[in-house]
């Protein structure tokens, strides 16, 4: 123990004198440059519709997030974020109906309540580890779904619930002054999902970070190392509650009306299985989630292709990337364009022997994949 | 208050539904403790069967014969599932296991939502010629079919519990609910126990959607996540106790229809399996905290 703490501290001098490496440097431009992109260019380029998607996938991203950093990070399976989601949106929408409060403190107030509830209902569930968490998230979920059926969306109308029965003269969620218009709440709804990245970004880097991946590894050896596991995984949940239910306030917005049946009990699962496919292990994975959750739908209804499609890929997905690769697609991808550009490279320079190259290379990376399978 | 003229008839429902959730929850707590698959999928390809039954009744084909595709295809493609990828993932944690078969309950749900469109507003039903006939106890209405609930309820559940205790292929399952390796050891055929737990689990599957698709409804997304329901009897018995699973599965059944005629409750009476799996979740788990430690791999 004593001597890491000595490694650690010699390490934490030295860090400074070190130029920051040539491949952070590059990755930090890469982002920077996408999210320029995204900001400023995307709105001008896509149409309406597009951009509306694009709306949906930064909300998604941000849930994604949030299960990201239960799933990949502390190794917690929630199975109930769609109603998670559904909470802030509930509480965003009563909120914005209720008081003339800027949009920014609305979402902040529809974060800090979600994550409220989820830490009241993630207390008692941190008893609970693994399977038995999983199915009872799946349990609150179904009984949640069946509460906001009865209760509905506030729209406007009195009372509590803030419900109208009556249907008429319903007005529509507001939206921020200075994003009233859909690509502007597109831009508004980026930046929300990039402070929300760098918010959960920020925990990964420092301690809880830490405490967590030690907690994914072993919960007995995190508690020997005298890391307050119940502490750090109820801090999970409430981060990854805050991340959701601040989506579910730009949800609101960015829907006007909300309805019951937008948040279904199959999205939940869909949801686990993006996350999984795009790789619950990185921050890129969350944006790949997004996409796959969100924008595709998008392209299919414009192609004229059923989205139930989509469902059986996300089916086949998740149980590929069990069976095969755990990191998920925003491991692999990058990993298999990488081995298929040194294929190509060898099939340029050396035609001949290409055949025989090509098989060894087939041979080193099914050995790459089972190698990361060992997590 | 509404009086107990009210509760009768939803008690005789209660206990047909409590039948059926008690059956569904020992084919999960059977295929549990052999292959240590929590099978969420059950639903889905119990729906996915009842669908098949409804489309070849509609073409006009002998009902037996339709029953009975029902049967196959859930038992076939539960049998095929568990071959494929029941080895596969063999020694991976249990949470990883379910979670595999998530992928298998989204396929499924596509296919149906594609082949069975339920956008045109038509609604199906299958009706089983036990729905008319029947006979009144205390003026009480009983249908044939909520008899056959009940029924298929108890004899599957004294069944397998006979099963497993005398026979020789239910002794293994047991061994292998304890160690999977050692009873390999012992010569026991690992794989071939593991595919008749497969079959038999989707077998069940197959009869309960059946069943459930006359008594509640037929429709792709309720009989998917009906499921949810039966899994909350067999978690309240921690997904080991074939006596305890039929118990629980009963009395959610009981207390869901018993809550419809108190109108201050009726909209929330579906939350009846939830709530009460995760009080049990909860109240059962109290002790442990670290005892599972095994699993982390």
């Amino acid at each position: 123990m004593l001597e890491t703490t000595e490694v650690a501290a010699s390490a934490r001098h030295r860090a400074p004198l070190r130029r920051p490496a040539t491949g952070t440097l590059v990755r930090a431009v890469v982002i920077v440059a996408l999210l320029l992109f995204a900001l400023l260019a995307l709105p001008q380029l896509l149409s309406l519709y597009y951009v509306d998607a694009m709306t949906e996938v930064a909300i998604y991203a941000v849930v994604s997030l949030g299960l990201g950093v239960l799933v990949g990070r502390v190794g917690l399976v929630s199975l109930g974020q769609i109603a998670v989601l559904a909470i802030g949106a509930w509480v965003a929408a009563r909120l914005l109906f209720a008081t003339t409060q800027p949009y920014p403190l609305v979402l902040l107030e529809a974060g800090l309540i979600t994550m409220a509830i989820g830490t009241i209902i993630g207390l008692p569930a941190l008893r609970l580890r693994g399977l038995y968490l999983a199915l009872l998230t799946l349990m609150v979920a179904g009984a949640l779904a069946i509460v906001l059926a009865s209760t509905n969306f506030p729209n406007g109308g009195h009372g509590f619930l803030g419900y109208n029965g009556s249907l008429i003269n319903i007005p529509p969620i507001r939206r921020p002054s200075i994003a009233t218009n859909d690509p502007a709440y597109y831009r508004y709804a980026v930046v929300v999902a990039i402070l929300m990245f760098l918010l959960v970004f920020v925990h990964i880097r420092t301690k809880p970070g830490r405490a967590w991946s030690a907690i994914r590894q072993s919960e007995p050896a995190a508690l020997a190392a005298g890391i307050n596991t119940t502490m750090y995984k109820l801090w999970a949940f409430a981060l990854a509650s805050f991340v959701t239910g601040v989506a579910g306030g730009v949800y609101a917005g960015a829907a006007h009306y909300l309805y019951s049946i937008d948040f279904p009990a199959q999205n939940s699962i869909i949801l686990l299985a993006v996350v999984l496919m795009g790789g619950a292990y990185s921050l890129w994975g969350a944006v790949v989630a997004g996409l796959l959750s969100q924008l595709l739908p998008a392209l299919l209804n414009n192609w004229g292709v059923s989205n139930d499609w989509l469902t059986i890929l996300f089916g086949i997905g998740v149980v590929q990337v069990l069976t095969t690769a755990p990191r998920g697609l925003a491991d692999q991808v990058p990993k298999d364009l990488a081995r298929l550009g040194r294929l190509l490279l060898r099939l340029a320079t050396k035609p001949t022997e290409a055949t025989a190259e090509g098989t060894a290379n087939t041979a080193e990376g099914t050995a790459n994949t089972a190698e990361s399978e060992a997590p | 208050m509404p009086s107990w003229q009210d509760f009768q008839p939803f008690l005789v429902t209660g206990l047909a539904l409590g039948g059926v959730y008690a059956l569904s929850g020992v084919g999960l707590v059977v295929l549990y403790q052999a292959t240590g698959v929590v099978y969420l999928a059950f639903g889905a390809v119990g729906a996915m069967g009842a669908l098949i039954t409804w489309s070849m009744i509609s073409d006009g084909i002998a009902n037996w014969l339709c029953w009975l595709a029902c049967l196959a295809f859930s038992g076939v493609v539960t049998l095929a599932y568990g071959i494929t990828f029941g080895p596969l993932l063999a020694k991976r944690d249990p949470l990883v296991k379910a979670t595999a078969t998530l992928g298998l309950l989204l396929v499924l749900f596509g296919v149906m939502d594609l082949l069975w469109t339920t956008s045109g507003g038509e609604s199906r039903a299958i009706t089983l010629p036990t729905d008319n006939g029947g006979f009144s106890i205390a003026q009480i209405q009983v249908t044939w079919t909520q008899v056959i609930g009940l029924a298929v309820g108890v004899v599957i559940a004294a069944g397998t519990a006979a099963f497993l205790r005398y026979t020789k292929l239910g002794t293994a399952m047991r061994a292998m609910a304890n160690d999977r390796e050692i009873t390999a050891t012992l010569g026991v055929p690992v794989r071939r126990v593991e595919a008749a737990a497969w079959l038999g689990c989707g077998l069940l599957a197959g009869v309960a959607g059946l069943l459930l698709a006359d008594m509640v409804a037929l429709d792709a997304t309720t009989l998917t996540f009906l499921v949810i329901s039966s899994l909350a009897a067999a978690l309240i018995a921690r997904l080991r106790s074939i006596a305890l699973t039929f118990a629980a599965a009963i009395v959610i059944g009981v207390v869901q229809n018993m809550l419809v005629p108190i109108n201050a409750v009726s909209n929330y009476n579906d939350m009846t399996p939830f709530v009460l799996a995760a009080i049990a979740l909860l109240v059962l788990s109290r002790r442990q905290v670290l005892s599972r430690a095994r699993e982390d791999t």
